[in-house]
């Protein structure tokens, strides 16, 4: 039996060594310097309390940075879910060349995101596609392109963002579809409900829980968003997320890791209470 | 077995014996094709001169080199030698991560660029080449616009009526580059105009901030104008696509881009010229290439040999040659024929005679970003200028 137990420890062991020392040290350890004013080039460091927590909420760079975040989360996550129904729906139904329409959505959710944020910078510039197809339709692009334009740019990352996630999120839908059980619609028809009874009586209330995990997900996703920022405007004409706030102020200018490490705890926070909502309030309604 | 075992170990010692070298590290910036081959070439020759030291050479990209920099620095793994921009070298001074160089009068004379390497009365790198930025014009349209072939505007006013005109030419050609919001970029767009307004960041004490001054506040209003106006918005490398793509009468940029026109052996009319200023010529900025040693480096000796060996007159002149770079830091390497023989690069020389360079502080960098803010502010998002510099004003005060 002890044999065992070495066995199955020594099996475990390359999984738990990457777990305390690239996980949990790392949380650990932000969360302790959260309450120092540890800068990375600095030999001496000294314990400054909630000052850095405090700091963080008359910041403007931050509360500007959680503001974005905000827009960003509660602009895409709705779309996204929406639209990933709807593709699921659609793709869901016979039809010639399904399989092409399954692929072609899902394609972008598999590509790079250095990738797909250089061509879409590329697109959403003046004189680019998107702004040729926005003067055809009879709007005025804006003068320099769209990520050169505070009114613009974070929307444009946002549309983007959608286009790219609609795909993995319509594959989870379509698993959810597919494990609907068929008898249920062939009685609704029997009891003669139409399609959109069907959708709303049978489908919708199925897919819950399969929602309620692309939501959760989606939402931690998005409350992460930095790449697409990095790459297309730096943060810049308003663009500035919680992450790249906070790569901003503990890995480039001043490598202020306390700093840095207190506005990471107060967006796990957010993550965490926004998780927790979702969770309740699809789980009241007796989905979960 | 003990005789064999003796044997292994006598030879091993021998080996370590013959093979006792001095080994400095070095990290450098300069990896494209056409420079790093000099670099290597240097390296070989230093390391016959000294068979006693190998120099190890680590490449770093400037899009991430200060990060790796920082953390080698904060994790204990520093080069014995590294080389730093102008504006990072307060910020590892203050902290003892460099070893102070000690300059004599020899030295003090032959090289330009020591007051941007020296912090709190002590000098922390030694200059290997500087930079500035000049006007370029594209003499092409300058003509369209009905200017001689040997006019270059010299003050404001003149600079800005050139700038219309030539934005006037034609609904596809802009009469100047504007930058787009870049880090570390931006501000040293701005600040030649601020200081050919004669507004300064700091007052001569540097105990007050004069950033929101009447002057810096009037200068920033006709870097807009011309922005709004009659600006090619873009990033620096798109501004400099459009320029040489014929399509912008006037840029602000380095020596980089003669190095481009030959590389890509474009045929373009290119005008070099001083920043203007209403009392000719403009200020522009000054920037620089500093080698410095790791406070932690046990190779000090052998380390600052071989900077005295990259720095040298002659090897300055190789890089600047392979490079196009049109400011070595040696007053010698200046003089050289090269240099000379070339309208443009003497306009960068000039140029350097009138330049600013950011103050020595460990704080800069984040100064810098206040300045970039109010700049992105003022062109980008309808801040009024006095607003936006006054804004930044406030914060470069509350983080002194």
């Amino acid at each position: 039996m002890q044999h065992k137990k070495t066995t199955a420890l020594l099996l475990a062991l390359p999984w738990i060594v990457t777990l305390l020392l690239f996980w949990l040290y790392p949380i650990i350890y932000s969360f302790v310097v959260g309450f120092t004013d540890r800068q990375l080039l600095s030999k001496t460091w000294q314990w400054v309390g909630f000052d850095n927590y405090i700091a963080l909420l008359s910041d403007e760079s931050f509360l500007t940075a959680l503001k974005n975040t905000s827009i960003f989360v509660l602009g895409t996550i709705p779309v996204t879910t929406i639209v990933a129904l709807l593709l699921a729906l659609l793709v869901n139904k016979q039809f010639k060349g399904r399989g092409l329409f399954r692929a072609g959505y899902f394609l972008p959710s598999i590509t790079s995101m250095v990738v797909v944020a250089l061509i879409f910078t590329n697109l959403f510039q003046r004189g680019g596609y998107i702004a040729l197809l926005a003067e055809m339709l009879g709007f005025t692009p804006p003068q320099h392109g769209f990520l050169l334009d505070s009114s613009t740019a974070l929307y444009s990352i946002m549309a983007m963002d959608i286009w790219m996630a609609v795909g993995y999120y319509m594959l989870i839908f379509l698993a959810g579809l597919k494990s609907i059980p068929q008898e249920l619609y062939e009685a609704a028809k029997i009891q003669g409900a139409g399609q959109v009874r069907q959708f709303f009586s049978i489908t919708l209330p199925l897919l819950k829980p399969v929602a309620l995990f692309i939501l959760v997900i989606n939402s931690i996703k998005s409350f992460q968003v930095f790449v697409e920022i990095f790459v297309m405007t730096q943060g810049k004409f308003e663009t500035s997320t919680m992450v790249y706030f906070i790569y901003e102020s503990g890995l480039t200018t001043k490598f202020n890791f306390g700093y840095a490490s207190a506005a990471a705890y107060i967006l796990f926070l957010i993550v965490a209470v926004f998780s927790f909502l979702q969770f309740r309030l699809l789980k009241n309604r007796g989905t979960v | 077995m003990k005789k064999i075992l003796l044997t292994f170990a006598l030879i091993l010692l021998q080996s370590q014996l013959l093979s006792a070298k001095t080994t400095i590290s070095w990290w450098q910036f300069w990896t494209d094709p056409t420079i790093k081959p000099v670099i290597e070439e240097m390296v070989e020759e230093f390391e016959k001169q000294n068979s006693d030291i190998a120099v190890e050479l680590t490449d770093l990209t400037w899009a991430n080199g200060h990060e790796k920099i920082v953390i080698a620095f904060a994790s204990g793994n520093g080069p014995d030698i590294v080389e730093l921009g102008s504006d990072w070298i307060a910020e590892f001074a203050v902290n003892g991560h460099l070893s102070e160089i000690k300059v004599d009068d020899a030295a003090q004379q032959e090289f330009h660029g020591w007051e941007m390497a020296t912090f709190q009365s002590k000098v922390y790198a030694k200059p290997w080449f500087l930079g500035t930025r000049v006007i370029f014009g594209n003499r092409d349209l300058l003509n369209k616009a009905g200017y001689a072939e040997t006019f270059a505007p010299i003050s404001l006013g003149q600079f800005k009526e050139a700038v219309y005109k030539v934005d006037s030419l034609s609904k596809k050609i802009y009469g100047f580059g504007s930058n787009a919001p870049e880090k570390h970029r931006s501000y040293k767009k701005y600040l030649p105009f601020s200081w050919s307004f004669d507004a300064q960041i700091f007052s001569d004490d540097n105990r007050l901030c004069l950033l929101a001054s009447d002057y810096a506040v009037k200068a920033l209003n006709y870097y807009k104008e011309l922005h709004d106006s009659c600006g090619y918005v873009a990033n620096q490398r798109g501004i400099e696509d459009a320029f040489l793509d014929g399509k912008v009468g006037f840029v602000l940029s380095g020596d980089w881009l003669l190095k481009r026109i030959e590389n890509e052996k474009l045929d373009f009319n290119l005008m070099s010229t001083l920043i203007p200023g209403d009392k000719y010529p403009g200020r522009s900025f000054m920037g620089g290439e500093f080698l410095a040693i790791n406070s932690a480096s046990k190779q000090k000796e052998a380390a600052q040999k071989f900077i005295d060996f990259i720095t040298s007159p002659e090897n300055q002149v190789k890089f600047c040659q392979a490079n196009r770079s049109a400011n070595p830091s040696s007053k010698t390497a200046t003089e050289d024929e090269y240099f000379k023989s070339n309208t443009h690069l003497q306009t960068f020389i000039k140029q350097l005679k009138i330049a600013n360079h950011p103050p020595v502080d460990p704080n800069w960098v984040v100064y810098e970003s206040f300045i970039e803010k109010a700049v992105e502010d003022a062109l980008f998002n309808g801040v009024e200028p006095g607003t936006a510099l006054l804004k930044a004003r406030k914060k470069i005060e509350a983080a002194r």
